[in-house]
């Protein structure tokens, strides 16, 4: 009998922690109050985009990783080296090339990739459905927007452009196919663009007003199931490069690599389910023995040999602020290391590059990812915590957040099979 | 209609749990539209937006002294898909059902469509009535004009998959019945439903055989609708009687701690949360029913966790796809029927992964909801012709009866499936499937 592993939380810390310990051979559970970061991010795989010791912009990840870590050895990286973010990198990429999906980068080279209102973002890895729209190209580009979606506004993000060099010309789509329609938003247009018929509509309308441009950016909403599909389609029909530019939420993109981690999960033999909000636990002789999770009527117990914690931080959920100050973790009520007096959760300035020390709060974790307490003991033995719920960075300032939650989970999800599988082998010796 | 924000209490009530009252959860709402991407309705229908903006955000605009703002609330189909994506526990179909019931009260639900639904919403009622001249019934339903009739008198749509009545009700078989003498595991109380009792008495016959060979004495409480139908199409006040007498009914069981047990998992999700939470009925006597009351695989996983659930089971041979329904998914249990079925030797189950069937209910008989429910139900059906299988499995009556409307495959309940491991004498379409099967 396989070691049970319930992993708490579905976002890329909870899925990649759920991947990992299914592949090592645990009987996974992921359990999640619902969807979320993937939902509503940009669908890429930003590992570390600006430097938090010195500032600026990183281009090499290998080496600004390396400086991060020698300079920051509580970073979350730390935990897991520099080994063990490209590890997670090539897990996650692997999943989705054999996915039909495949993501693009290099550890060596920082991607700029364009922003949903035309601005630049450093990340590792992006879709290919984006590569396109990688800024350090300079030919000229058509962004188009559709009439009645609102989450592009596609002038906004030419003139963008246009102040970066790249000549850019803005191309709104009224289509009669949306004409018709009382709503148009995200997953309206990616189940039109999976359809033949919709693709040839947009490119007899488009065609004429691609001019000399070398390349057509659409809101990413390219298609769900079959985006790679789509984006060639496109490019053929139109006859130059085509990407995507993510926008507002809900991230079509975000959705894809979320969908196709819990594909990934269900085939290596674990679950995933949503609506189940962890509540509390049951524990004796420091290991948690149940997870409680809210259901209709009374909580449910799940058992388990080890559990991952990837319940995410303070802007996650995972760690709750209070009036008085205090902040608590809500699962396992784990202490929290963070500013204890709310005057200091932020800086004055909203826009301070050193960021605000509440997001920076969160668990302090040993070598193997347990959480430790006061005495620098693990409070739980087979408690393992990934992402967002590990404090020491602050994951939004420095575009780290998928990074720490890749490298992060697949550890822990990775150290909790270890801990499942001998705890299961010691209950059957006994 | 509740008075918006006339109850709201905060923090754990008296069995610790935090309980945040429907209309509070409206400013959890972040505006992400999660809900959106997930609701299998908007996808396929411009009828209706879409969760989040019926739910939370006209919510804002729902008043008691106000007209309600969007008439268009009434194509959600309760399926709390939405609510299980929701990262930040919006309760969207419960926002939705109760602005439903708004509409139905202003009289925004045309007389013609109104009397419709409170016929489709009372299957116990219809059922005695129809009853007595049930081959008569049943021969109408069957009947192609007389269901084009029905459509123009009535308003339910002339292929909806109506059930047929049964040629026995299971409370008639229960008078007969010779349970085993003893009954080490004490009493249970079965729920049955209106669907077991008059459509389908296969599924409670197998359901109190099993509890029967598990150790359990049954007992089968005078009971009635658990009143979903009526909450689902804003019937508040007559819901609100059926779930009453419910609880008055089946009190005495929870205050004995024996427990209430159903295989209908609307029936049981209704018991346990959806009356009482819709209606604002949440008392110490409903909650007590509600605590005590089990969808009948939770029960068998906790059963089985105690170990006192058989290991000599007897293998089923098939490989079949499951479709757990939404409203057994709103337990927010995981998948107990499947972990049951998952302990059958030889068994290879498929989970359909797909949204909803569609029906949701009564919502796809309805003549302009139909369409709108067969297309919500168009990947499942799918994804059963490609799985392929003598019979389906699914835990809810009406998907059960969608699923084969759908695709013309025979659906079973599971625990027709855990009925043959134990090694019961089972009916019905599953015998004939594992006497088919080349490797039984």
């Amino acid at each position: 009998m396989n070691g049970t592993v319930v992993v708490v939380g579905a976002g890329p810390a909870g899925l990649m922690a759920g991947l990992a310990a299914a592949r090592a051979g645990a009987r996974v559970r992921v359990l999640a109050k619902g969807w979320g970061l993937f939902h509503w991010h940009a669908g890429c795989v930003d590992v570390l985009g600006y430097d938090p010791v010195g500032g600026g912009r990183i281009v090499s990840l290998r080496e600004g990783l390396a400086a991060l870590i020698a300079a920051r050895p509580d970073h979350p990286y730390g935990l897991v080296g520099v080994d063990g973010v490209l590890a997670a990198l090539a897990d996650v990429s692997t999943v989705c090339a054999a996915a039909g999906y495949p993501l693009v980068g290099s550890f060596d080279r920082n991607r700029l990739v364009l922003t949903g209102v035309g601005g630049a973002r450093p990340t590792c890895l992006a879709p290919a459905t984006m590569a396109a729209g990688d800024l350090d190209r300079g030919d000229p580009a058509v962004i188009v927007g559709f009439d009645r979606f609102l989450d592009l506004t596609a002038g906004l993000v030419a003139a963008n452009l246009e102040h970066r060099g790249i000549p850019s010309r803005a191309v709104t789509l009224d289509l009669p196919s949306l004409r018709g329609r009382r709503f148009v938003n995200g997953p309206i247009l990616a189940a039109l663009f999976e359809t033949e018929s919709f693709r040839a509509e947009v490119a007899a309308v488009l065609s004429p007003k691609v001019g000399r441009a070398g390349r057509v950016g659409f809101p990413a909403v390219l298609g769900l199931e079959g985006a790679a599909a789509v984006v060639a389609d496109l490019r053929r029909r139109l006859g130059v490069d085509v990407f995507e530019i993510p926008v507002a939420p809900p991230s079509i993109p975000g959705i894809r690599l979320h969908r196709i981690l819990v594909a990934a999960i269900r085939a290596a033999g674990g679950r995933v389910h949503d609506g189940m909000e962890a509540v509390g636990s049951e524990s004796a002789e420091r290991r948690v023995t149940a997870l409680l999770t809210e259901s209709a009527a009374r909580n449910l117990r799940t058992r388990a040999d080890a559990f991952v914690l990837a319940t995410g931080g303070i802007l996650g959920g995972g760690i709750v602020g209070h009036e008085d100050g205090e902040l608590t973790e809500v699962v396992f009520g784990l202490p929290v290391n963070g500013p204890g007096d709310r005057a200091d959760w932020l800086r004055p300035d909203f826009t301070d590059p050193a960021g605000h020390p509440v997001y920076r709060s969160g668990l302090t974790v040993d070598a193997e990812l347990r959480p430790v307490g006061d005495d620098g003991m693990p409070v739980f033995g087979n408690v393992h915590v990934a992402g967002g719920a590990i404090g020491g960075a602050d994951a939004i300032a420095e575009r780290s957040v998928d990074g720490i939650a890749l490298a992060t989970g697949r550890y822990a999800g990775t150290l909790a099979a270890a801990t499942a599988l001998d705890r299961s082998e010691e209950a059957a010796a006994s | 209609m509740t008075e918006p924000h006339a109850a709201i209490t905060f923090g754990p009530d008296s069995t610790g749990r935090h309980h945040l009252p429907v209309e509070a959860t409206l400013d959890n709402c972040i505006k992400c539209n999660i809900c959106v991407t997930v609701c299998p309705v908007s996808a396929v229908t411009d009828a209706f937006p879409g969760p989040k903006y019926e739910g939370p955000q006209a919510g804002r605009f729902r008043h008691r002294d106000q007209p309600s703002p969007d008439a268009s609330v009434d194509y959600c189909s309760g399926c709390r898909i939405c609510n299980m994506a929701c990262p930040t526990g919006v309760k969207i179909a419960e926002i939705n059902a109760r602005a439903r019931a708004r509409l139905v009260e202003e009289g925004l639900v045309g007389r013609r469509h109104r009397l419709r639904n409170n016929l489709l919403a009372r299957p116990g009622t219809l059922s005695r009535l129809g009853g007595p001249v049930r081959p008569l019934v049943n021969a109408l339903f069957a009947n192609r004009a007389a269901r084009w009739v029905v459509e123009k008198a009535l308003g339910i749509h002339h292929s909806a998959p109506l059930p047929m009545y049964a040629g026995e009700r299971f409370s008639k078989w229960l008078s007969g019945w010779k349970p085993h003498d003893e009954h080490p595991a004490g009493k249970a109380a079965y729920f049955t439903g209106c669907s077991a009792e008059y459509y389908e008495p296969r599924v409670a016959r197998t359901a109190v055989q099993v509890l029967d060979r598990l150790g359990f004495d049954v007992v089968v409480p005078d009971q009635g609708c658990c009143g979903l139908p009526l909450l689902s199409n804003g019937e508040f006040d007559a819901a609100r009687a059926y779930h009453r007498a419910n609880v008055n009914r089946l009190l005495g069981f929870a205050r004995a701690g024996i427990p209430i047990v159903g295989a209908s998992t609307s029936c049981t999700l209704t018991l346990k949360e959806e009356a009482p939470e819709l209606l604002d009925a949440m008392d110490d006597d409903a909650r007590a029913v509600a605590g005590d009351t089990y969808d009948l695989h939770e029960f068998l996983v906790l059963i089985a966790d105690e170990g006192r659930f058989p290991t000599d089971l007897r293998p089923v041979p098939l490989r079949l796809l499951y479709h757990p329904p939404c409203q057994y998914r709103a337990h927010r249990l995981g998948l107990p029927a499947l972990d049951m079925m998952e302990l059958v030797p030889e068994l290879e189950v498929v989970q359909s992964l797909a949204a909803c069937c569609g029906v949701a209910g009564t919502y796809g008989y309805k003549e302009e909801k139909y369409d709108i429910a067969m297309k919500v139900g168009t990947p499942l059906f799918e994804k059963v012709a490609e799985v392929g299988g003598p019979v389906t499995v699914c835990d809810a009556e009406t998907c059960r009866w969608q699923i084969e409307h759908g695709t013309g495959v025979r659906s079973i309940h599971p625990i027709e499936i855990i009925a043959y491991a134990l090694g019961l004498d089972i009916e019905g379409p599953l015998t004939k499937a594992i006497a088919a099967s080349p490797t039984a």
